[in-house]
């Protein structure tokens, strides 16, 4: 591993790491637009130009530039706030003054690097370079030309991620322009990336357009509860209302992007099908009285807990405990296939055709049950009426089944489906942006959601609505912060043998399969 | 010193010089023979030890360049390309132009020779796309090579394999750029491509490449052919050999001329060129392509025609040896704004200070033409050029800017006379539309 | 400055195709050189050739022979000033204005033939036969004023008598072949 050497400030770095890594390393923010890390290097905008001290000849570009014994660089000299300037001012220089009207205000790096950098007088006496505006180039994305620093990020994303080309520039000079071939859209899934990776407001996301001034949301880490892959994703939010996920760089799942189904799925957070408030027998409930009818009609009965493919492993451990330790002689379920309704879709980047977020922690909880089966074995219980009652967690397990329902069925979930409409007893859940959670992803890769808004209606965070169902039926299994639930679960669990939230942090960890062996933990993002 | 040496336009006199049978009567090809019974590397070096330099404009020296090329070890099985820069691009030169429409063959086999040095054995001349009826020609000779056995497979029962294809520009001066020129020839914009990688180690499809300028092929058969020292016996220890100069602009002669590198430039303007029209003096010379830093009267009449004189008194370089000479009656203000057009035309756009900036320097200079321009303008002139200088991803940057630099520098009482002007005129009183006065007044 | 019109105008050559031929040649290039994208110019040229200029039908056609993104073959055509995006007259002349041919009179020469021919640089002439416009240096400084029509230089154009002479001959409909005094009749090297 070479030693650089950033501002006087010595550091190791991993072998091929670019200087604009190993500054943010030390803590040292190299301004940037065409970089990025999961594209190829392009060096076409020059902001990262820095002086070499030690190990090259500079003034040169950080992006281009891998780190090697010897190199020693200084991003603080007044000859690298001059380049920086300079740059500025020319990416200015044919920029319109939209600001007002621009949706990516808040976000733009041309105005956070002409506070950091520029802050030059306007000395442009020559009319602008116009290009055209507000092109609605596919189903996700408008296109201001104007607006583009010709970074080619976008360019690249098509070239290096899709593989579909659409976006080029055209011309060449102070004309250069992006766009498309005349009378094209953009054709793909993972459209809102393009406005993602535009450092500018040449691409914005007509879904987020004029929606809510970014200033005034907050992030919080989650993952995207589309598919198998886990897809690290940011909730958007202000108050209780979610505006948008954004995709979260995870090198190991999902590099920096999202597909289009899995960015809207932030309209289900206040969709029409949320489950807002406990309903006994169709009828709308309270939680006491709910939980009470749970336990009292489940009581006596041959009970099957269907675990949630959809849960968290903190959720589906305490449902787990619940069958073993309050509902005596039930049996555990995880059951196979989507949900009805679910997309078809997959593909060889992101889109996994298991649409659940969490089926190998479902699964994973349920093997340490001895009395597990899957949805065959529930199909002939239940039509041999050895199975009297269900609880089932999240999933639609009578839809995946194609059943009727059972005499009596307890749901607990967010979203309504056929499982729920049948539902004798349906208990409102927190979405899983609404609470602390975990999951492992098609890779066996362990993930931490946190928690975004507050949940809606009167939705419960799913560990405490099952330990009161516990509490009723003979005591609580214990805390109910998500934390303490997942730290118990990875002592009884050597597959999660270590982990902690602390440990999980924004990357999560790949499943030790071994319990001696100590999972690395994951490099840290570079910062953006 | 003799002021005419020809090693490069030797047969460009004799008719029916650019067919095979004449060039050969001539003495082409022996070279090659010669050649394939050397180890590669003993070429690569007589190249080295000749101290030829890459006439294209870098001065980069030839041999040295081919023995940046990995050994087959390091390759991992990749292909090694050599690619010929034709595309002659830079305002001024014109010389590349009469090596391939007057001696294709010596192109050729200075090509074969190169090939076999680096171990290539596909290789392309680009040429730019106004010379299709060059490229025609060059065709024909690649054909009459392969017809007698000269190119193609096992070339004179050495062995060596080499085939050379001709690829043609559409329009585009950086493409005289060796990185935008393999980026055309891949199939994509001509955009300059970030170095390092160096071409050497990755370039044309990520394979090592050689890019080499006509004239600096055109002159390896006569290396081989007479060994390091015997083009040594041309020019300066530092400069060695011959060297094509495209002379235009106010002089009696304009024309291609081969002359040793060396020569005097008063003896260049005033013997070689046939001297300055009758009654005109001397005002300004560039002296190796539009890119190039202008020279005063003063300093053309102390420099020599070499690299290091023209660095050295003129602060200038030799480039590609486009040798534009401009006499008292040019404005110096219209000259930089006709080359600052050139490049605002040019700029490929990819870069951010060359992109926006260029366009914005040809601007100001158009507004100093048109007398509508403050002395901050002057100020804001300098300031982009110089931020533009050594900031971008190709040379293309500072070949823009360094005309700026330098004709400010050098003729900045001709740019402060049009501020003067355009002073004046503001400040005179706007003429009064007529009638305006005997409606209004009382 | 020579751009694009973004969106293109709705001329176009319809459904396009290549002859038999055309298709053959097209292998022949494509075989040239490793990968296949890298004919698109010489592709470009031979559409060009063929259908005059390369319309956006022209350019998906390009596209599809090699399996390209439209996009790209676009991106290309728009970069380069040769690749004709828009249709011309029969002769384009393009006059060199860049600094050598400049000094050497190259506005006189485009003065005579605006006057010559009633248009202005940019302009067709009414007839379809002249395009005229103003092009960036061609390497024929030495020469100068000069132009390029279609593939020819015709240099030195320096008179009135020279310039007309060589516009009489390009609008009979069958032009003699005219001197093109750098090429064939100047060795420079004879001078010294």
């Amino acid at each position: 591993m070479p030693t650089v050497k950033i501002n006087g400030v010595e550091v190791e770095v991993p072998e091929g790491t670019n200087m604009i890594e190993a500054a943010a390393m030390v803590g040292e923010e190299i301004p940037h637009y065409c970089y990025h890390a999961d594209l190829t290097v392009a060096g076409n905008c020059r902001m990262c130009l820095i002086d070499v001290e030690e190990g090259g000849r500079g003034p040169d570009i950080a992006c281009n530039m891998q780190a090697r014994d010897g190199l020693a660089i200084r991003t603080d000299t007044e000859q690298v706030k001059q380049m920086r300037k300079s740059v500025m001012e020319m990416l200015l220089k044919n920029h319109p003054l939209d600001c007002p009207i621009c949706d990516q205000s808040g976000e733009c790096r041309l105005q956070d690097y002409y506070m950091d950098h520029g802050q030059h007088d306007s000395r442009l006496a020559d009319p602008k370079v116009t290009k055209r505006k507000r092109m609605d180039i596919g189903d996700h994305i408008v296109l201001d030309a104007e607006r583009c620093v010709a970074c080619t990020r976008c360019v690249r994303f098509g070239d290096e991620v899709t593989g579909t080309g659409e976006l080029r520039l055209f011309q060449r000079t102070d004309h250069t322009e992006i766009g498309m071939f005349p009378g094209e859209r953009l054709n793909h899934e993972y459209q809102g990336n393009l406005a993602d990776i535009c450092p500018v407001g040449a691409l914005t996301n007509k879904d987020f357009r004029f929606e809510k001034r970014v200033w005034y949301l907050k992030e919080a880490n989650s993952v995207c509860d589309g598919c198998a892959t886990g897809c690290n994703i940011s909730v958007c939010y202000q108050g209780s209302e979610v505006f948008r996920y954004m995709p979260r760089r995870n090198p190991d799942v999902n590099a920096s992007w999202i597909c289009d189904s899995g960015r809207m799925r932030y309209k289900r957070h206040a969709a029409s099908t949320r489950l807002l408030a406990p309903r006994v027998d169709g009828s709308r409930s309270s939680w006491p009285d709910a939980l009470a009818a749970a336990v009292e009609r489940l009581a006596g009965k041959k009970i099957g807990v269907v675990l949630g493919t959809q849960a968290t492993l903190e959720e589906n451990h305490l449902a787990r405990r619940l069958a073993e330790e309050r509902l005596a002689g039930a049996m555990i379920f995880v059951l196979e296939g989507n949900d009805p309704g679910a997309e078809e879709s997959s593909d060889e980047l992101l889109i996994d055709a298991d649409k659940t977020m969490n089926r190998c922690g479902a699964e994973l909880v349920a093997s340490m049950s001895s009395a597990t089966a899957g949805g065959e074995a529930l199909k002939s219980a239940l039509a041999a009426s050895e199975i009297e009652a269900l609880v089932v967690l999240r999933d639609d397990a009578l839809g995946r089944l194609g059943v009727e329902a059972p005499p009596l069925v307890v749901f607990l979930g967010d979203q309504a489906n056929s499982t729920s409409k049948a539902a004798n007893v349906v208990l409102p859940m927190a979405s899983h942006v609404e609470q602390p959670g975990t999951t492992i992803n098609r890779g066996g890769r362990v993930q931490l959601l946190t928690r975004g808004p507050l949940p809606v209606g009167d939705a419960l965070p799913g560990v405490e609505a099952i330990d009161r169902m516990a509490q009723l039926s003979g005591g609580s299994l214990g805390s109910t912060e998500e934390w303490a639930v997942f730290e118990s679960l990875a002592q009884s669990c050597s597959a999660l043998s270590g982990m902690t939230y602390g440990a999980l942090g924004g990357q999560g960890l790949p499943l030790s399969l071994a319990s001696s062996e100590q999972p690395d933990p994951a490099p840290a993002p570079p910062a953006k | 010193m003799d002021l005419h040496q020809k090693v490069l336009s030797r047969i460009w006199d004799v008719d029916g010089s650019h067919t095979l049978d004449v060039a050969r009567a001539n003495g082409h090809y022996q070279s090659l023979e010669k050649a394939l019974k050397m180890q590669p590397a003993e070429i690569t070096e007589e190249v080295t030890n000749s101290g030829l330099r890459g006439r294209g404009g870098a001065g980069f020296p030839a041999g040295r360049k081919w023995s940046f090329i990995p050994g087959p070890e390091k390759r991992g099985g990749k292909p090694v390309y050599l690619v010929c820069n034709a595309d002659e691009s830079e305002p001024g030169t014109y010389k590349d132009r009469f090596c391939m429409w007057n001696d294709p063959h010596m192109l050729i086999e200075g090509m074969i020779i190169a090939a076999y040095a680096i171990d290539c054995h596909v290789a392309y001349i680009y040429l730019r796309g106004e010379f299709r009826p060059v490229q025609a020609r060059v065709d024909a000779a690649i054909e009459e090579a392969k017809a007698a056995g000269l190119l193609g497979k096992n070339i004179l029962g050495s062995g060596f394999d080499l085939e050379i294809h001709t690829h043609l520009g559409a329009g585009a001066y950086i493409c005289g750029e060796e990185t935008a020129l393999l980026s055309s020839l891949e199939g994509e914009r001509g955009q300059p491509k970030l170095k390092p990688p160096f071409p050497a180690v990755e370039g044309a499809w990520r394979c090592p490449t050689i890019v080499n300028n006509v004239e600096t092929l055109s002159a390896v058969p006569y290396i081989i052919e007479k060994g390091a020292a015997g083009y040594r016996e041309f020019g300066t220890e530092q400069s060695p050999g011959t060297k094509l100069f495209s002379c235009s602009g106010h002089i009696n002669n304009p024309g291609v001329y081969e002359v040793p590198l060396g020569i005097t430039m008063k003896d260049m303007i005033e013997k070689v060129c046939g001297g300055l029209p009758e009654g005109r003096t001397l005002k300004a010379v560039i002296p190796g392509g539009s890119s190039v830093p202008v020279m005063t009267a003063e300093e053309a009449m102390n420099a020599n025609m070499d690299y290091e004189s023209i660095q050295e008194v003129g602060g200038s370089y030799l480039g590609s040896g486009g040798f534009i000479v401009m006499d008292d009656t040019t404005d110096m203000v219209a000259a930089l704004t006709n080359l600052l057009r050139f490049y605002a035309h040019e700029s490929c756009g990819q870069c951010t200070p060359c992109r926006e900036g260029v366009g914005w320097m040809y601007r100001v200079l158009q507004r100093l033409c048109d007398g509508v321009c403050t002395e901050s303008d002057l100020e804001t002139l300098l300031d982009l050029a110089n931020n533009i200088h050594s900031r971008t991803i190709c040379f293309f940057g500072a070949s823009a800017a360094m005309p700026v630099q330098s004709f400010l520098a050098k003729f900045r009482d001709e740019f402060m006379a049009r501020i003067d002007e355009a002073a004046t005129s503001l400040a005179a009183p706007l003429p009064v539309p007529e009638g305006v006065l005997d409606q209004g007044a009382p | 400055m020579a751009t694009f019109p973004l969106p293109p105008t709705d001329q176009g050559h319809g459904d396009v195709s290549w002859t038999e031929a055309q298709s053959a040649e097209i292998e022949g290039m494509i075989a040239r050189y490793p990968e296949k994208r890298a004919a698109v110019m010489p592709v470009l040229w031979l559409a060009q050739d063929h259908f005059g200029w390369l319309s956006l039908d022209v350019l998906r056609l390009v596209a599809k022979t090699l399996e390209l993104p439209p996009s790209h073959v676009l991106s290309v055509a728009t970069f380069y000033t040769m690749f004709k995006k828009q249709p011309t007259g029969t002769h384009l002349l393009q006059v060199c204005h860049t600094l050598s041919c400049d000094l050497a009179g190259a506005e006189g020469l485009i003065t005579r033939i605006q006057n010559k021919l009633g248009i202005k640089v940019g302009e067709t002439t009414a007839d379809g036969k002249f395009t005229l416009q103003r092009v960036e240096c061609l390497a024929a400084c030495g020469s100068g004023p000069m132009m390029q029509v279609g593939t020819d230089y015709y240099e030195l154009l320096k008179d009135d008598t020279a310039i007309d002479a060589v516009l009489d001959a390009l609008a009979s409909d069958n032009p003699p072949s005219l001197p093109r005094p750098e090429m064939d009749q100047w060795t420079y090297t004879r001078k010294s």
